[in-house]
């Protein structure tokens, strides 16, 4: 791809044969991590998507960790003209966050491989005020795709309160639908992260697509579909089978499984084609206190409640429910291994 | 063998022929709510702007006096449990939830004399949960003037002297391993004798739940179950105190249903249960059609009796169960499914596992309900 300007949305079309329409501007806010690391490669070898900048965010890694990240990945991909802005440090209510993922995806957050970071910074507006921004600037053409804890997204939802309207979109990967969570038997790990700005904003009425663990824990590779990243010629597939290492331990380990999860890239499918899943609609809350700390409760049915409940007069937003899981992991894989 | 004129007279009711030639019956103490709604002059509250008008609700002030509604799946559980020839039921016990406790009590009693079985115990609970206030639970709404202005035969028994949970914890000692209790209503009971005697939990033989909503949606709200969300501490002291536990949540229950058409077959059975059921249900039937838009009734407590009686109609999953005691989840029963080994601690480690109802033969219950309801 031979864009290089800033906000190069509408060159990239010249170099898509594929796509008829412009490509959706996505901001990805991100913690990378491993799978974020494939997700962001995904979306930038996407005709469909224009990557205008990545915002990020604690969780995998702690936030300052996940900037020097993205910016690593962005210069690997050849992609310096897209922006990083810095997400914040901490939750939406304060806490500094301790449950950091290095026991998924390695100290470094690329599997343990530090490679040679990338000398140049993110930009100086934050991620918050960034994405309230261009919400602004492009009303209704931005979609967010929110691969991490919500803070940044709640924080411009509280900042300003046409946010929700003016954003194109918001595809989240989060939450665990009727299905165990992979924190604890409650709670998801992106949810868990900031349950108090995750419920912020699943009751905002913004247009939101969501993709729990219950649709990802679907979307796998196998040891053999990573090798086969790793003997193709793309650079990706070779970065992505390396970093994947750590990662596949994991798995082996908390789940007896040689696969691996596609959480982020299987959610960048979904911005990429949303007809490879398909939806349910209702009021999402997130629990906060107690021991089900960071739950999502889905209201998917049609039931006249009795009294007045939590759910009620809550926008609805768009749950996955059933995904092709076997399109979706080759689609991924298709777009990894491509030269 | 020397038996008590109470099981005397209950063998002769069952007609089994004498204790000889049968295997011993389980012992089973049922802790329930029944609620018989008393109605005077047919004037009930209802909610308004709920239910559409032309069903059972919206003509209940001119048509529908029939003088007692009730929640009529704990009535078929406990008609079940009298007619099942592998079960003695020794003990009624009454909690609040679908009436209040001491409403429990009378229909609890009413109910005995009804079945034939007017020596069976009742013994009274609490009025309250362990730790709150008892939530209104207003799926059935209560008679304007209670039982003294019907026509309603008030029961001739009377309640025992002693305390619900101190009745539990005797008749688990006099039985060590062989009482089965069934828990139709909040856990309240259940809790309190846990609490109070330590050696309840590994006397009781078995104990079988109706409550929870396993990865399914709640009834009284989105993520709540009405007996949990009844009293939700009691219901997290229970599930974790291991027990012997089999729980039957609505992810089942709501399975399992009887049309129009199965009310009146067992109205036509003969059996001496029908006509009662019968007019019970319609009341509840009604209700359904408001509240959930379908043409049925759930069978909750009779489904959770069939898990007694024979589990081989279910799938179970044995694991770790909490429940959400705080925030807007309170009495979200949550099971950990057991597939994945957790990094660090959380609360559903080292709580002892239960038997959770995943699937149902929902058929094969409800051929079995039928059959024991009709069987007179």
């Amino acid at each position: 791809m031979a864009v290089q300007t800033e906000n190069g949305g509408a060159q990239t079309t010249t170099t898509t044969s594929k796509q008829s329409s412009s490509p959706k501007k996505v901001i990805i806010d991100t913690d990378p991590g491993i799978d974020d690391a494939m997700a962001i490669f995904f979306a930038l070898k996407s005709p469909e998507l224009d990557v205008i900048a990545l915002t990020t965010i604690f969780g995998n890694v702690q936030t300052t960790t996940a900037t020097v990240n993205a910016l690593h990945l962005l210069e690997f991909a050849g992609r310096e003209d897209i922006p990083v802005s810095e997400g914040s440090k901490t939750s939406l209510r304060g806490a500094v966050k301790d449950r950091i993922a290095d026991f998924v995806h390695g100290k470094d957050g690329l599997g343990n491989t530090y490679p040679t970071l990338s000398d140049r910074k993110p930009i100086d507006t934050l991620a918050p005020d960034y994405l309230i921004q261009k919400v602004n600037e492009f009303p209704g053409e931005i979609t967010i795709v929110a691969l991490g804890p919500l803070t940044n997204l709640a924080k411009a939802v509280e900042m300003d309160p046409t946010f929700a309207k003016k954003v194109g979109q918001i595809v989240i990967l989060g939450g665990a639908f009727q299905v165990n969570g992979n924190v604890n038997p409650a709670a998801e790990a992106n949810i868990y992260g900031d349950p108090e700005a995750a419920d912020i904003v699943f009751t905002c009425g913004a247009d939101i697509l969501v993709v729990g663990i219950n649709i990802t824990h679907q979307v796998y590779w196998t040891g053999k579909d990573l090798e086969d990243l790793g003997n193709s010629s793309s650079k990706f597939g070779k970065y992505l089978y390396k970093a994947s290492h750590f990662y596949a331990k994991y798995h082996r380990e908390a789940y007896d499984i040689d696969a691996i999860y596609l959480h982020d890239p299987a959610t960048m499918v979904a911005a990429v084609d949303p007809s490879l899943m398909t939806y349910a609609t209702g009021a999402v809350r997130v629990q906060q206190e107690g021991i089900c700390r960071g739950l999502t409760l889905f209201n998917n049915t049609n039931k006249v409640w009795h009294d007045p409940t939590d759910w009620c007069g809550i926008p609805p937003v768009k749950v996955a429910v059933s995904v092709d899981s076997d399109r979706v992991a080759s689609l991924l894989k298709e777009r990894l291994t491509a030269p | 063998m020397v038996v008590s004129d109470g099981e005397a007279t209950m063998d002769a009711a069952n007609a089994t022929g004498g204790f000889a030639k049968h295997p011993p019956r389980r012992k089973v103490i049922i802790d329930t709510d029944p609620g018989i709604e008393l109605i005077a002059g047919g004037h009930r509250a209802v909610p308004s702007g709920r239910v559409s008008p032309g069903f059972g609700f919206g003509e209940a002030s001119g048509n529908l006096d029939l003088g007692a509604w009730c929640c009529a799946d704990d009535m078929m559980a406990i008609f079940m449990a009298f007619q099942a020839p592998e079960v003695e039921v020794i003990g009624l016990t009454t909690i609040f939830g679908n009436v209040d406790t001491d409403l429990a009590t009378i229909n609890a009693l009413h109910l005995c004399e009804m079945a034939g079985f007017p020596e069976v115990p009742v013994a009274e609970g609490p009025s309250q949960p362990l730790k709150r206030v008892k939530p209104r639970i207003a799926y059935f709404v209560h008679g304007s003037d209670g039982l003294g202005e019907t026509n309603q035969a008030k029961p001739k028994g009377q309640k025992l002297p002693k305390s619900a949970p101190d009745f539990l914890i005797e008749k688990v000692a006099e039985f060590p391993g062989e009482v089965t209790v069934v828990a139709l209503g909040p856990l309240t009971n259940i809790a309190l004798a846990i609490e109070k005697d330590p050696n309840f939990a590994k006397n009781v033989g078995q104990l079988v739940v109706l409550g929870g909503s396993f990865n399914a949606s709640g009834n009284v709200n989105p993520a709540a179950e009405a007996n949990i969300f009844g009293d939700p501490e009691a219901a997290d002291v229970v599930f974790t105190a291991g027990l012997n536990t089999l729980t039957i949540g609505i992810n089942l229950t709501t399975q399992v249903i009887f049309n129009e058409q199965d009310l009146c077959e067992i109205r036509d059975s003969g059996g001496k249960y029908g006509q009662y059921i019968f007019d019970c249900c319609r009341f509840y039937h009604d209700w359904h059609l408001a509240s959930d838009h379908f043409d049925g009734i759930y069978l909750h407590d009779p489904t959770c009796m069939a898990a007694l009686l024979d589990p081989t109609l279910f799938t179970f999953k044995k694991g770790a169960v909490r429940v959400e005691t705080e925030g807007l989840c309170v009495g979200h029963t949550l099971l950990d499914m057991g597939l994945k080994n957790w990094v660090g601690n959380n609360p559903w480690i080292g709580v002892p596992p239960i038997d959770v109802g995943i699937t149902v033969d929902a058929d094969g219950v409800r051929t079995l309900v039928k059959k024991l309801l009709c069987s007179s």
